[in-house]
């Protein structure tokens, strides 16, 4: 789909394919060499294409967005441990274990806490370990996050584009059909 | 959102990009609007577990860390709440500023718009 017709575009963003922007319907139309209705299928066809493509970006999104809030909690438990490691202090919490069922922990003093890393494996690791591993995890997610914020926009870009180019190759339709009856009725 | 009949106005490709940015900018306008809703419900609840503190005389309190629930001192549950109140309202703020500013340049585009394709092109909220 290389085309000189549009200056300054994307041609493709991580495997998504981008939209050619159409200067002209008649030059479009016939550089596909495809009469209108052809056009008009395969335009619908990438419009689909993209819808899914959309919808596993947005999946991908929620999942992302769960998982900063729990990074989030992870860290300031292990910064309320940290805090209470120089007091002395046992930290006594409530915690669940089954739907409603809560019971008493008495946490003393300790330099580490156990990370469950997925995959049926937990490792031990120091307080300030603990943080930095969590933190770039963290960062992590926020970075991926962004970068899928940006390919989700990229693509409801090519959504646009191809809408209206639908939208003018079928208005060119109409209006060649209205030339070419008025022209009709002039011969007659 | 795009209607046609039968004209022929020409589309450049400076259209396009303004069509591409009101799409970009009415798709953040919905993320904003739920993000302020979450934010201000937020502010409710932390609203509610201050008064209900003021009313408690229990002097320690059983504050949410992460998944369990610590016995925290009173005071500093208080303080814990007002930090997170402060931050929330801040984010509030940000939000509605956000909006507006969204919204001030989704007239623009509209008045740009429709200027050039008036009754071709169709920017309302369905």
């Amino acid at each position: 789909m290389a085309s000189p017709s549009s200056s300054s575009m994307v041609t493709e963003r991580r495997g998504i394919p981008g939209a050619q922007f159409v200067e002209d319907v008649q030059t479009y139309l016939t550089q596909l060499g495809l009469d209108v209705n052809s056009a008009l299928a395969f335009l619908q066809e990438r419009l689909q294409q993209y819808k899914l493509v959309e919808m596993k970006l947005l999946a991908q999104q929620r999942d992302l967005q769960a998982k900063i809030p729990d990074i989030e909690k992870c860290l300031d438990v292990v910064a309320t441990l940290q805090a209470k490691k120089g007091t002395g202090e046992a930290l006594i919490t409530d915690f669940e274990i089954s739907e409603g069922i809560y019971s008493r922990a008495c946490i003393d003093d300790s330099d580490s806490v156990c990370l469950w890393l997925g995959a049926n494996v937990m490792l031990e690791y120091s307080c300030e370990e603990a943080t930095a591993l969590l933190q770039k995890n963290l960062d992590n997610a926020k970075a991926s996050l962004e970068v899928l914020v940006a390919d989700l926009q990229f693509l409801r870009d090519q959504v646009t584009i191809t809408q209206v180019t639908i939208a003018r190759v079928y208005n060119w339709d109409v209006h060649q059909r209205r030339i070419h009856q008025a022209a009709a009725a002039t011969k007659d | 959102m795009h209607q046609g009949g039968g004209s022929e106005t020409e589309v450049t490709w400076e259209d396009q990009q303004n069509i591409n940015k009101f799409g970009r900018l009415n798709n953040r306008f919905h993320e904003l609007e739920d993000e302020i809703k979450i934010a201000k419900e937020t502010n409710e609840s932390l609203e509610d577990a201050s008064n209900e503190l003021i009313l408690t005389d229990e002097e320690v309190v059983r504050f949410q860390i992460g998944e369990v629930f610590a016995h925290v001192p009173k005071e500093e549950v208080e303080s814990r709440i007002e930090d997170m109140k402060e931050v929330t309202s801040k984010n509030v703020e940000k939000l509605e500023e956000e909006k507006d500013s969204v919204v001030a340049q989704m007239a623009e585009l509209k008045k740009i718009l429709y200027g050039k394709f008036k009754d071709s092109i169709n920017l309302e909220e369905e």
